[in-house]
């Protein structure tokens, strides 16, 4: 997943978005083409101390200059859009929470709240559910879903349960040790095909 | 079987060294008599009390170099912490060699040494004081800096740069707030020693409470040095109080 967004800079293959392969490009032109990509983590990776608007104000940052950026100083507008993508997350009693007192899947939202403040095209995420109960992965993979469809996002997930990737997924890659043993829809891993790949 | 080696051994090893420093063990009986000096002259008597707002006064003065070379020099420590350390900054293992070097130079030499070598620069007088608690500081904040940002979660900062925000932006919104606490502390500590190393300090350089102590207890009036003393004592416990509220509303 790191190599998707050059995280991890790796050495071999092609990386294209919007044309352009991400693996070439220098650091500034990287920082702009990030501004597209959003990534959520299993660990969330949310700056405990900051309340949760705080931390999903940051999606903005790639779109700030470097001082007001800083110094945190942002608009009424990026205010009022965290605020309400904070809404649709179903955390607005939470706004002013500092994230260190929030659940996992809080938490989690929170993260997927910060990745849709960047207005991204492409949504990353990272073993999303990897540490969170069944109820909360469930609502985090909903959300998901939801945000794909009505803003017509790209969303790249990274699991290991094969039911939740095909109940939630259009199109499915499977690997086993590395290499890739399935490319296509969703509909055509059966159970069949899963015990053939995983046994 | 190990407690009982480990006490003989102890016994030992304090009669070889009593023995090697020609200490004699009826000294300690005389702990009482030294004590009961200490109460019969140091404590302050109605006199001494006459001297409490010069003692005040030079208190004060003192508190607020303590404090100054402590927020100067942190700010400046912060600065270069952040470009030497080893995860975050310019990563490049010459600068970090650098900035460890030097911070280690800065605070290894003991504060009258320093004192001293600047008292020919800048003779008796307040800034003399200041600039060596203000170097010792830099070295030691420094070198608490480094530790407190190595220490720090890399991935929340990879979080960051992966929105598209520049470094400088992620040191100021993910490494900042969350070594907040830890720096505060630092401060706070640095702050309570420079009051302590400015007692000594002043010794030297003939201002401030160092100064006022000495004086007193050359001229014999010892109830007016002990006054100094308490007043200490109530400084510095007065700090650590302020400094426990702090780390508790940060932490809420």
């Amino acid at each position: 997943m790191r190599s998707l967004n050059q995280l991890i800079r790796d050495d071999a293959g092609t990386v294209t978005l919007n044309g352009e392969n991400l693996r070439l490009l220098n650091k500034r032109a990287l920082q702009r083409a990030r501004r597209n990509i959003g990534m959520i983590f299993q660990n969330y990776n949310l700056i405990d101390a900051l309340t949760v608007v705080e931390n999903v104000l940051h999606g903005c940052l790639g779109r700030k200059s470097t001082l007001r950026g800083m110094l945190a100083l942002y608009s009424a507008d990026e205010r009022a859009e965290a605020m309400a993508l904070i809404g649709e997350m179903g955390l607005s009693e939470f706004a002013f929470v500092q994230c260190r007192h929030l659940s996992g899947g809080q938490k989690q939202r929170v993260g997927i709240a910060r990745a849709l403040m960047q207005h991204p095209q492409v949504l990353l995420c990272d073993e999303p559910i990897a540490s969170l109960d069944p109820k909360s992965a469930t609502l985090v993979m909903d959300i998901l879903r939801q945000q794909a469809d009505n803003k017509q996002l790209i969303v790249v997930v990274n699991l290991h349960q094969v039911a939740i990737a095909r109940g939630y997924a259009d199109h499915i890659v499977a690997l086993n040790q590395g290499a890739k043993v399935f490319d296509g829809t969703a509909a055509a891993l059966t159970d069949a095909r899963v015990q053939e790949i995983y046994g | 079987m190990a407690n009982c080696c480990d006490r003989s051994c102890l016994m030992g090893m304090y009669a070889a060294a009593s023995l090697a420093l020609g200490f004699n063990q009826s000294t300690l009986l005389e702990l009482q008599t030294g004590f009961a000096w200490m109460a019969r002259n140091f404590v302050p008597t109605g006199g001494a009390l006459a001297n409490l707002t010069t003692i005040l006064y030079q208190l004060w003065r003192t508190f607020v170099i303590a404090v100054a070379a402590a927020g100067i020099a942190g700010v400046m420590s912060l600065v270069i912490a952040v470009i030497g350390a080893q995860n975050i900054g310019v990563r490049n293992a010459g600068v970090t060699w650098l900035v460890r070097g030097c911070a280690s130079i800065l605070r290894n030499i003991p504060i009258i040494a320093w004192a001293l070598i600047l008292l020919f620069s800048f003779k008796q007088n307040e800034l003399t004081g200041f600039l060596a608690l203000f170097l010792m500081n830099l070295g030691f904040l420094t070198r608490a800096f480094l530790e407190t940002i190595e220490d720090f979660d890399t991935n929340k900062f990879e979080a960051l740069t992966a929105t598209g925000a520049n470094k400088l932006q992620a040191i100021c919104q993910a490494l900042l707030p969350e070594i907040a606490v830890p720096l505060v502390e630092w401060l706070l500590y640095m702050i309570e020693n420079n009051v302590r190393d400015a007692t000594l300090v002043g010794l030297l350089t003939g201002t401030g409470i160092g100064f006022l102590f000495d004086l007193y207890f050359k001229s014999l009036n010892y109830p007016a040095a002990g006054l100094v003393v308490l007043t200490l004592i109530v400084l510095v416990i007065g700090l650590e109080l302020l400094s426990n509220q702090i780390e508790r509303r940060m932490s809420a």
